[in-house]
């Protein structure tokens, strides 16, 4: 079937791309289209204009200094296999390899997967524990948005209708030894939307204790998250049954989750908390490693 | 009303022009507008994989792309998967030979994401089956379909 | 009957190429969406999102005024009768007063595009005054509650009594009682339901569908357009998986396209987009199973009583004939002298249940292979063991329907290779519990009832006409269907085998329902079985043509020639003889008829339904997979790691078909064991789609090893028995089995989900803790209670 559009426009410069955006009510942005096709087939979403992005080629990945910039049509399949994201954000590659499978990989965009804004986007909680940001355009310039402001609810972000996300910054991740993990927990081992998602990293101090302790959930909240309760809770501290304890208890407060045809808000309770622990015990293991 | 758009896109190897609606997906105008039926709709969502085709040497589900988009890219289906004289590719040989063929519904999918993955290149039948994880079979529970690739990988790097 | 001769060397259970690989591959195979005439419309359907309503009008005026629209239809547009039910007179093909189910058909529109005829039929609006519908079983059954179709809704109840259950209850030295819910399954064929209605002039009408039962089609569409069944033909179209699923649910669409067709008078499509297709197909039915069974104290079993409750929806279908396998499979292949077995069709606004892989086997055989377990493990008994001192065998021959066993009964070698192949070894609860991932093993068995129930036995025939071409290449004809499980390689495989013809040289065409008699259904692991056995009868009445013919060519007697090899000779001297194509090139130039029809029937048996006491089935079919599975106890995930499946199979005919059929029945079985779930919230299907309905992907599918026992006796073509459903049957049930030894628990639910597997576990996950400390984590039961809500939006 025909998506019902009106319109398909590719424009071959950003500031043509803002303009439509900018000049037509009903024009929305279309990267990879993983998401938006379905949901414009579905009815979940209405567009009268489509603008392609495909034109732009937002698509490199580089370094800036410390600072990595990916681009915001970079896809899945370039970032999961990226050197420097591999270096850099390691769980955030992990993410990509696991988003969809690998057709939806090389065309699903890292920028389209943040601008959807699913509760269940893989790559948010690897982005929100690296401190990553959206860098965004607009008729009226440029900004940059920290990641764990981006995100409103289900399907909203602060973009206005008139932005188009330009790339994603990713700040260096501590110098000394780390742990980072992400984890996506689902019916099936690929190919499957995260009944909860996880991803954290922290510092280990050679007394084992964990500083810069950052952990960020999918699937649990309206919004990809940051858990703060439970990175207060174990700032500081050595990772052990005690900690690791008080952490699954204290991520309960972190989450929201709630029915859905997935899983139960209680089995996300559950295993936000299995995954909590898991990465403080993960923490243990690689200190000893 | 949709408005109409004209595309180019080589297909097959083959630069064609299409002028279809704004909101065509590269799945319908292959099937209806280039006559090329092999490439099947399965769920229409992306989840199936019996749409995929290779854009620009990738792999992607061809229900989620649309016909817009492809403006000046290359395509290859099922069709054009066999090389010179109707020769088949190595991967769909494989899978005649191997029995990873029963309803063939999901095949041509399946067919060009094999394609995909031996020229991808993969380490073990693990990374296999991940890069052909996006190619739901509901027949042949995959056993003969990965021996089919494995096959074909070693027999392609046996001719090296 | 066949006349049966020796096997020559041949084809037979070897690995040529499907005849059907190369074009599908190449992606040049046609199925019904990829056909296209000229003038052809498209067809939509407008449909109930309700499961129970009163009908005060339907109005289709805007939908037919929409631009590109060429019909809207209405059960006022019936020229025959309004009535689609395979067996039952109880669902019209265009509700006029009631809604019973969501997707009950309002209108039907043919349009000159899809999309337009899709726009259209959601312009259809009917005037719907709600009604409460019946959405439990149980409460359905009870007495008061509203009728689905205005009665009780228990619409049968089938039973096997048999042995003093009182007496055999007080020998019992362990009793287990169960009640085990086991969920429904959808088929998830690649290929969505489709058709192609073409008119042909002078009141006939040709279908080409995609299909199993191209006679279920015929006499449908015969029915609803008033036709005779000549006046009717339907072609089955390359099939892209049915499973069940395309046994009697093509012929709504066909009748709906023929429908169509007939008023516009040109061809119309219809291909069902995957939502609806998902939403209103049938699916095999959700079933309660409650156990009481008992056991000595050597576990031997005493006696076994089973109630079993399924789910019909709203409209019989094939619910009672998926039931009466149900009910004389709820033991399994065990020796127990007094059953009680009650097997109840309720009638719901749920889901359609119907045909799938099994029919009703699968869901009993979990409840059963559960019980066994139970029982072990209150005598101390390993799973093995327990099944060895009760499975039925050369000594112990007489099944819980009082059926006496012919021929070898392999239930003791099926499981004995099984559990030689899988290192079975008294399995004991894993030595690491520390960590998170555990290990375990499971067994199940099945006795699998061949071919067609007694009371199906009635269509349990089948009829196929094999011609000799003048080139001495071989068209074949049969009435039993291809949908991937193998019966064009079958067929060709037997007439190649039979006619001593090289299987290239064979062509066998999909069922035409004019060129061959009404072979009943393609179900019941049936296919290879009755068209092999009319092929063979076919080539037995050939040749008492082709061989005087053929003596005279070679020089000996006709009762001497031998073929084989793509020759005709005389016994015992292969050198001196011809090729069949000599053979075929002097028939024709001597004008001998190259043309003979064959008919195959299974045994006509003898069955009481109101005791369960007879012969059910011809013969049976053992099979026993052991799984072994992983289990993740703090995140409730199961992967299934390796499957082995030792099979019962007579003669094998072509051994990579028999092995694709038994990797895809396990896969699909992992699939039911754990991951597939139908969500229903009031007869809507809230997953009507691959991203939640979750099948396996390569990545999830085992390692499947099989075991092939091989024996003289069973009344297939060379002996062969079928394999479609015996493959699939045991695998939950092994899986389940597997998962319970991991975790140390019962399971008694299906599929278990990681939700399931987590709230199965209750007090004894390892983070149990967390309820109980005040965090806001809901207990196991509160978590049942939980409503489903809409999904969240997909990622990517």
């Amino acid at each position: 079937m025909d998506l019902p559009v009106r319109r398909i426009v590719r424009p071959g410069s950003l500031p043509e791309a803002l303009a439509v955006l900018a000049g037509k009510p009903g024009a929305r942005a279309l990267a990879g289209g993983t998401d938006l096709v379905v949901q414009l087939r579905d009815g979940r979403r209405s567009a009268d204009t489509l603008v392609d992005l495909g034109r732009l080629e937002f698509t490199s990945i580089a370094m800036h200094g410390n600072l990595l910039e990916i681009g915001a049509a970079a896809t899945m399949d370039d970032v999961a296999r990226h050197s420097s994201v591999r270096r850099m954000a390691p769980s955030l590659a992990d993410a990509a390899a696991k988003v969809g499978a690998w057709p939806i990989q090389c065309r699903a965009t890292l920028g389209g997967n943040l601008a959807n804004a699913s509760p269940a986007a893989d790559t948010a909680p690897p982005l929100l524990i690296a401190g990553a940001s959206v860098r965004v355009a607009g008729i009226a310039g440029e900004r940059t948005i920290p990641l764990d402001a981006f995100f409103r609810g289900p399907g909203a972000t602060a973009l206005h209708p008139d932005e188009l996300i330009v790339s994603i910054l990713v700040p260096p991740p501590p110098s000394g030894p780390i742990v980072e993990r992400f984890v996506k927990v689902g019916p099936r081992r690929e190919q499957i939307i995260a009944t909860v998602s996880f991803a954290g990293r922290a510092e280990i101090a050679s007394d084992g204790r964990l500083h810069g302790v950052r952990v960020a959930l999918g699937a649990v909240a309206p919004t990809p998250r940051r858990a703060r309760g439970v990175e207060a809770c174990v700032e500081g501290r050595k990772p052990d049954a005690e900690l690791r304890r008080e952490a699954a208890i204290a991520v309960q407060d972190d989450i929201a989750p709630i029915d859905d045809v997935r899983a139960s808000a209680g089995y996300r309770r559950i295993a936000a908390a299995v995954l909590v622990d898991r990465f403080l015990r993960s923490a243990e293991e690689d200190r000893r490693e | 009303m949709s408005e109409r758009i004209a595309v180019t896109i080589v297909v097959n190897g083959e630069r064609r022009m299409f002028e279809v609606p704004a909101g065509r997906r590269l799945l319908d105008l292959l099937r209806v507008d280039a006559g090329l039926t092999g490439t099947k709709e399965g769920c229409g969502a992306g989840e199936c994989g019996a749409c995929t085709v290779l854009l620009d040497g990738l792999p992607v589900t061809s229900c989620l792309v649309l016909a817009a988009s492809c403006d000046g890219k290359e395509v290859v289906t099922v069709e054009g998967l066999s090389g010179h004289g109707g020769r088949l590719h190595p991967f769909q040989d494989a899978l005649v030979v191997h029995g990873g063929v029963q309803c063939g519904f999901c095949t041509p999918g399946i067919a060009v994401a094999g394609a995909a993955a031996l020229a991808r290149g993969f380490q073990d039948g693990e990374q296999a089956a991940r890069l052909m994880s996006g190619n739901l079979c509901r027949c042949t529970g995959y056993d003969k379909v990965l021996a089919a690739l494995e096959f074909a990988r070693e027999n392609e790097h046996g001719s090296e | 009957m066949a006349r049966s001769r020796a096997p020559q060397p041949g084809p037979l259970g070897g690995r040529g190429p499907r005849p059907d690989a190369a074009a599908k591959v190449a992606g040049s195979t046609r199925y019904v969406g990829d056909l296209a005439l000229p003038g052809m419309l498209h067809a939509a359907l407008a449909t109930s999102p309700v499961a129970s309503a009163w009908i005060r009008g339907i109005d289709t005026s805007a939908a037919g005024r929409l631009e590109d629209v060429a019909a809207v239809l209405t059960a006022d547009d019936v020229p025959g009768r309004n009535s689609i039910g395979v067996i039952f007179d109880d669902q019209p093909l265009l509700v006029t007063d009631r809604v019973r189910m969501v997707g009950d058909r309002f209108a039907i529109v043919a349009a000159r595009t899809e999309d337009a005829a899709w726009a259209s039929a959601r312009l259809v609006s009917a005037d719907l005054e709600s009604l409460p519908g019946v959405h439990d079983p149980d409460e359905a059954m009870r007495a008061g509650s509203p009728g689905v179709h205005g009665e009780s809704n228990v619409f049968r109840t089938f039973r096997v009594a048999r042995g003093d259950l009182g007496r055999l209850r007080s020998r019992a030295a362990v009793v287990v009682e169960a009640e085990y819910h086991i969920g429904g399954q959808e088929h998830a064929y690649l290929e969505p339901q489709g058709c192609l209605a073409v008119p042909e002039g002078r009141g006939r009408v040709t279908i080409v569908a995609s299909c199993q039962c191209p006679f279920y089609i015929q006499q449908g569409v015969a029915r609803v357009l008033g036709l005779p069944l000549a006046a009717v033909r339907v072609e089955q179209a390359p099939t892209g998986g049915a499973f069940g699923g395309k046994e009697d649910y093509p012929t709504e669409p066909a009748a709906c396209a023929a429908l169509l067709a007939w008023h516009t008078g040109r061809p119309v499509r219809l291909v069902l987009p995957r939502e609806l297709d998902m939403q209103v197909t049938t699916k095999r039915h959700e079933t309660v199973v409650r156990h009481r069974w008992g056991a000595d104290r050597q576990g031997r079993l005493r006696f076994a009583e089973v109630e079993t409750v399924m789910d019909a929806g709203a409209y019989v279908g094939l619910s009672t004939v998926v039931a009466e396998r149900a009910n004389v499979s709820a033991v399994g292949p065990y020796r127990v002298p007094a059953v009680d077995v009650r097997t109840h069709v309720v009638l719901t606004n749920n889901l359609f249940g119907g045909a799938f892989r099994g029919f009703g086997a699968p869901q009993v055989t979990w409840a059963a292979e559960a019980t066994m377990d139970a029982l072990a493990r209150r005598l101390g008994l390993d799973p093995v063991e327990i099944r060895r001192r009760n499975l039925l065998d050369a000594r112990h021959r007489v099944t819980c329907t009082g059926q006496r066993l012919a021929g070898p009964v392999l239930a003791r070698e099926v499981l004995e290779q099984a559990v030689a192949l899988s290192g079975w070894d008294g399995r004991t609860t894993p030595a690491d519990t520390s960590g998170p991932i555990v290990r375990g093993t499971g067994v199940a068995l099945v006795q699998y009832g061949c071919n067609l129930h007694w009371g199906g036995q009635r269509l349990d025939r089948s009829s196929a006409v094999v011609i000799l071409q003048t080139d001495g290449s071989v068209v074949v004809r049969v009435g039993l269907t291809e949908m991937g499980q193998g019966n064009l390689v079958a067929c060709q495989t037997i007439a190649a085998q039979a006619l001593g013809v090289d299987p290239t040289v064979v062509e066998v065409w999909q069922p035409d329902t004019t060129t061959v008699g009404d072979s009943g259904p393609t179900v019941a692991s049936r296919g290879a079985h009755m068209s092999g056995l009319a092929i063979l009868d076919a080539v037995a009445r050939l040749r008492t043509r082709l061989d005087p013919v053929a003596a005279e060519l070679v020089g000996c007697t006709p009762d001497e020639v031998e073929l084989a090899g793509g020759r005709a000779f005389a016994a015992g001297d292969p050198a001196r003889g011809v090729s069949v194509a000599a053979v075929a090139a002097e028939m024709a130039s001597r004008r001998v008829e190259t043309i003979a029809t064959g008919f195959a029937r299974t045994r006509s048996r003898r069955f009481d339904p109101s005791s369960g006491q007879g012969e059910p089935y011809e013969f049976y079919a053992m099979a026993c997979h052991v799984a072994k599975v992983s289990v993740d106890r703090e995140l409730g995930l199961v992967h299934v790691e390796e499957v082995v499946a030792a099979h019962d199979v007579g003669t094998v005919i072509h051994r990579d078909a028999l092995e694709g059929q038994i990797q895809g029945g396990v896969v699909q079985g992992v699939g039911w064991a754990v991951s597939e779930r139908l969500a229903v919230d009031h007869g809507r299907l809230l997953n009507p789609n691959f991203t939640d309905y979750v099948i396996p992907t390569a990545a999830d599918a085992p390692r499947v090893r099989i075991a092939v026992v091989e024996s003289d006796g069973a009344g297939g073509p060379f002996g062969a028995k079928g394999i479609g459903e015996p493959s699939f049957i045991p695998v939950a049930a092994a899986v389940r089995n597997a998962v319970c030894d991991a975790l140390g628990c019962e399971v008694r639910r299906l599929p278990m989900t990681p939700q399931v597997l987590v709230e199965t576990l209750g007090d004894r996950h390892p983070f149990a803790w967390m309820v109980k400390s005040g965090a806001r984590v809901p207990g196991p039961g509160d978590v049942e209670a939980c409503r489903l809500g809409d999904s969240q939006g997909p990622e990517g």
